[in-house]
């Protein structure tokens, strides 16, 4: 008779989950956002689809940030290769819309590979300059580009027609930002729990010791930054086509930041954490927009006048709030609640 | 020639003041072992009140200059105490991001306060022209040399010679041992802000009399960070003198080359700078034990 669960494979180790609630409540979440356009209105719909576009672009930094401890204030930079990479590949070489979509992923995978190379010089702030001036110098070439990056104007792009499923309508935008969202969780959470991902996690947590378990610094350094560009990158490509437009206005360096901010906030180094964090933080201005509507009076007049500075200086207390109080973020606080949930009324 | 000379006179003013920002980015960073990120933020903040304080009140440039270094100070002792002393201890990560979210309150702060237009900042005689060798400049850009001339060389003697500045140095050297030789890193922490705000606000001062004042003059962080990179994080006379290079070098890629590369002049330097010298040009060498 069996005494208790042994893991007996290596298989079972790993897994992603072996509890059957954790199953059913994903597979209910998964139907539910499936489901979505059906019961939400317009304005939610919206929503909650540059949620989950901007989930897969942070994934990417998840990867390089959280998994691999190499800073980075230059994601803007990949975001605005992959929405270019796209919308250049659709327009001007006239590829079909699928095929474009990879080269969104390939082309910041490349550029990746090459800011990639510093990092194996470079530690901490250092690096992290090195991808802030990255992301400078790609938007100055793409606004010197001429007529073929469109400089100061930018690229139209229509949302276009995926595998046979015309991608027009809100509804069907949002259900292929679901099916890309979903593939980026799988690819995130995979890459976690497999020898690639420990081996990041040993680079973050010490790279010299590391090294000496027989971890090949270059590769991995390399393959995590070329990873984190490609999700990056596809994230640019789904947020031209959401805006229908890329241009160097629409990626402000701001980008770099709020992805740093959606990291911490949701706690470092989690998938979960990141999709906390995402939903939190683009959530947050809409909140505090709604909240002073419902107090009306002279705080309204306030907000009206100065609606974007109000919304930032939130946004801001925010990051600092969380950072303060509690480091571990909106994961920790989850990790928490649940904790309380299962042992009530004992409190551990 | 003259145009030449031309461009590296008015490069050494904007070099000036990327100079004593890169300074104060450093001073932060030996201190503290963190960037802030807000410096620029810090800058304009004290050049709007600067502002605000010196035309009510008519003040004289001197006058002037004064306010700016209280006030960036006071400023500085302010962020320090509520917003960075809580973060004592905590991941370099986590207080480099406390400070980036500083940077957005204080960037809407100023945008709420004083609205989104530009304005002059009237300082007297600051416009009065000075013949050099044929050259006209503006006191303005004569004077910003000097002080940054005046501020390397005073925190060259306050690093070298006061208590609190070899404080500094034991604190960035080793935190630990100078806990326990009696060293307050809280006030080594305080003084760092202080001093380091009170060299980004006379940059923002002094940037906005020449260029202006606008909510844009935080960019100015954003500029200096290229002199802070080539000279080191840990150099602060060092990235003193980066601030001057790189200020000629743009100046001089702006007048000769296409003007996109102006703007990206500085980051192109460092890129190539770091490849050979990965602690940037005056920086100490890192050396690391398991």
């Amino acid at each position: 008779m069996r005494s208790a669960f042994f893991k007996e494979r290596y298989s079972e180790l790993i897994v992603l989950t072996d509890s059957p609630s954790v199953k059913a409540w994903t597979l209910v979440l998964v139907v539910l956002l499936a489901a979505a356009p059906t019961f939400l209105s317009a304005f939610l719909l919206a929503h909650l689809t540059v949620i989950l576009f901007t989930l897969v672009g942070v994934l990417g930094l998840m990867v390089l940030t959280g998994f691999t401890g190499l800073i980075s204030l230059g994601h803007m930079g990949f975001l605005l290769l992959g929405g270019y990479a796209y919308a250049i590949s659709v327009t001007r070489l006239g590829l079909p819309p699928e095929l474009a979509l990879l080269m969104s992923a390939v082309v910041p995978a490349m550029f990746g590979l090459l800011v990639g190379v510093p990092s194996l010089r470079l530690h901490g702030l250092y690096l992290a300059i090195t991808t802030l001036a990255f992301s400078h110098i790609v938007s100055a070439a793409i606004l010197a580009g001429g007529k073929f990056t469109g400089a100061g104007k930018g690229i139209m792009v229509m949302r276009p027609t995926m595998l046979g499923v015309d991608l027009s309508s809100d509804q069907a935008f949002y259900w292929f930002c679901l099916v890309m969202c979903i593939l980026a969780v799988l690819v995130t959470l995979n890459l976690r729990r497999s020898y690639i991902g420990r081996a990041l996690v040993a680079i973050r947590d010490n790279d010299i010791a590391a090294r000496t378990m027989g971890i090949n610094l270059v590769r991995y350094k390399l393959l995590a930054f070329l990873v984190s560009a490609a999700l990056t990158g596809v994230a640019g490509a789904m947020m031209g086509m959401y805006l229908s437009i890329v241009s160097v206005e629409g990626f402000p360096f701001l980008l770099s930041i709020e992805a740093l901010a959606i990291i911490i906030v949701g706690g470092i180094g989690s998938v979960l954490g990141a999709v906390f964090g995402t939903i939190f933080i683009v959530t947050l201005p809409e909140m505090f927009g709604w909240l002073i509507a419902a107090m009306g009076g002279r705080l309204q007049d306030l907000m009206t006048s100065s609606a974007h500075e109000i919304k930032s200086v939130l946004y801001g207390l925010a990051i600092i709030g969380f950072l303060r109080f509690d480091p571990r973020g909106l994961r920790g606080i989850w990790h928490d609640v649940r904790h309380a949930w299962v042992h009530w009324p004992l409190r551990y | 020639m003259r145009y030449f000379i031309e461009l590296v006179l008015s490069g050494l003013a904007v070099g000036a003041i990327y100079g004593l920002v890169a300074m104060s980015f450093s001073v932060i960073y030996k201190a503290t072992g963190i960037v802030n990120f807000a410096q620029g933020e810090m800058g304009m903040l004290t050049a709007y009140t600067t502002w605000s304080l010196a035309t009510t009140m008519g003040t004289s440039g001197l006058t002037t200059v004064l306010i700016s270094i209280v006030v960036g100070a006071l400023l500085g002792l302010v962020c320090e105490r509520l917003v960075m002393r809580p973060m004592l201890g905590e991941p370099v990560l986590s207080v480099v991001l406390v400070t980036i979210g500083l940077a957005v309150v204080l960037r809407s702060i100023v945008t709420i306060i004083w609205g989104a237009s530009p304005n002059k900042f009237e300082m007297a005689g600051a416009d009065d022209i000075v013949q050099l060798g044929g050259i006209g400049m503006r006191v303005s850009q004569i004077s910003v040399v000097v002080v940054l001339l005046v501020a390397i060389a005073g925190f060259w003697f306050f690093l070298r010679h006061s208590r609190f500045g070899v404080a500094m140095r034991a604190v960035a050297s080793d935190e630990k041992t100078a806990r326990l030789m009696g060293v307050s890193t809280a006030r080594v922490q305080a003084v760092a802000w202080a001093s380091a705000t009170a060299l980004a606000g006379l940059a923002g001062a002094l940037f906005a009399v020449i260029y202006g004042l606008a909510p844009t003059v935080y960019e100015l962080g954003l500029k200096a960070f290229p002199a802070t990179v080539l000279g080191g994080f840990d150099s602060v006379l060092g990235s003193g003198v980066s601030g001057i290079m790189i200020g000629v070098l743009e100046n001089l890629v702006g007048g000769y080359l296409p003007s996109a590369l102006k703007e990206i002049a500085g980051f192109i330097l460092i890129l190539v700078v770091l490849m050979v010298r990965p602690f940037g040009l005056f920086g100490e060498k890192r050396i690391e034990r398991v």
